[in-house]
């Protein structure tokens, strides 16, 4: 079926989300809680977009909303700009020093005025997405803690997690960057547990901890767990891709 | 413990009603207990931490013999539940959401207690005292054995 975005004609597959879809036409929509590798979780409202669907206008959250009929979607309209500006007015109260709110803030013009403001240090927005990420990943190491305003996310007890194999997706996919993830002398210190780092076989850069191995060789098997880091992992590939095509 | 759990079928569904019943045995739900849980269900400790954490009935730190909850709705706010608030404070020294050092009492503020016409309340273990002045809420207190020793 087609569906219109911003008056471009877009291919589309039932139950796609709107956001794939436009990300794949070239159109963009602002996002901090959103990963493609990772089911949408709705949770920032910042790719909220208008639709019109038989005649009926409505303001949904692109990164859930999966494409049944053929419909118009305008992804900066006044209305939904506007939308934008309070939810980034919103997340600059909770992180006013956060570089990437700030930026986003300028983008669509957020007044400076202050109204609330949070903890200067803080920089997570409560999105989510390290606790989905963790989860997926099959460790669940960490979640959301408390609710309301002390809420945040923790291991259970704030102690050192035993799920935690110290892989640093949570960091990895994190919008703001709000999790700390530290390296020095070959030990990753993340959530308050410490983790001895391997070194890369082919070039000696310390990469991935020894959990972060095991666990990989358990889900996949010895055989396609090497111990590479991800540029040479690449490097390989690419020598492998220029053999082949040199024998052509 | 293993009995208490299995008072349930092993499904995920029944996961906050263990919890609540942990509460009840335990009066708050200990740490060894939250971990065999996990091992039980087979669901990771951190979605269980996130629950305990999550409902207001339910609690990490060991709570009092009695448990005070004072009423700071709308009703029994216009009421001045502030005033039993500050006479149990003074009386027994702990603020809201805490517990006594003798582990006699802990104090909790509820949203509404479904009995506004005899504002300002409180209940203590399950028993409800409304229309309450600071001298009354001594005079409670000290039947409970929480006023003599000031």
């Amino acid at each position: 079926m087609k569906i219109i975005i911003d008056n471009i004609e877009c291919e589309a597959q039932k139950d796609e989300t709107l956001l794939q879809i436009a990300r794949r036409n070239d159109i963009h929509i602002p996002t901090l809680c959103h990963n493609d590798a990772l089911p949408g979780l709705g949770s920032c409202r910042l790719c909220v977009v208008e639709i019109v669907d038989k005649g009926r206008r409505s303001v949904v959250a692109s990164c859930i909303y999966p494409v049944r009929n053929e419909i118009e979607v305008y992804t900066c309209s006044d209305k939904i700009k506007n939308i934008r500006r309070n939810l980034l007015m919103l997340l600059r109260g909770r992180v006013p020093n956060d570089e990437t709110i700030k930026k986003l803030c300028k983008e669509y013009l957020v007044p400076d005025r202050i109204k609330f403001s949070g903890d200067k240090d803080e920089h997570c927005i409560l999105c989510g997405l390290c606790v989905k990420a963790c989860q997926e990943l099959g460790a669940s190491a960490i979640s959301t803690v408390n609710r309301g305003i002390t809420k945040k996310v923790t291991t259970p007890y704030d102690e050192p997690s035993a799920q935690c194999i110290g892989c640093g997706s949570c960091a990895y996919v994190c919008p703001t960057d709000a999790i700390k993830i530290e390296e020095k002398d070959g030990i990753r210190n993340i959530w308050n547990k410490e983790f001895q780092l391997l070194r890369c076989t082919r070039c000696g850069k310390p990469f991935a901890t020894k959990e972060q191995l095991e666990y990989n060789r358990e889900k996949l098997g010895e055989a396609h767990v090497k111990l590479l880091c991800e540029s040479c992992k690449k490097a390989i590939i690419a020598e492998k891709l220029k053999d082949i095509y040199e024998k052509v | 413990m293993r009995t208490l759990f299995e008072k349930y079928p092993k499904e995920k569904r029944y996961t906050l009603s263990i919890l609540q019943d942990l509460q009840k045995q335990y009066g708050y739900i200990p740490k060894d207990k939250l971990i065999e849980l996990s091992q039980y269900m087979g669901i990771p400790l951190s979605r269980l931490y996130s629950m305990a954490t999550f409902y207001k009935a339910l609690s990490l730190k060991p709570k009092g013999k009695y448990i005070i909850k004072v009423c700071d709705g709308t009703a029994c706010h216009i009421r001045s539940s502030k005033t039993i608030l500050d006479e149990i404070e003074n009386t027994l020294g702990i603020k809201p959401g805490e517990t006594t050092d003798d582990g006699k009492f802990s104090l909790e503020t509820v949203n509404c207690l479904g009995s506004c016409a005899i504002a300002p309340v409180m209940v203590i273990n399950n028993k409800y005292y409304g229309k309450l002045t600071s001298s009354m809420v001594r005079e409670i207190l000290k039947e409970y054995g929480g006023a003599d020793d000031e």
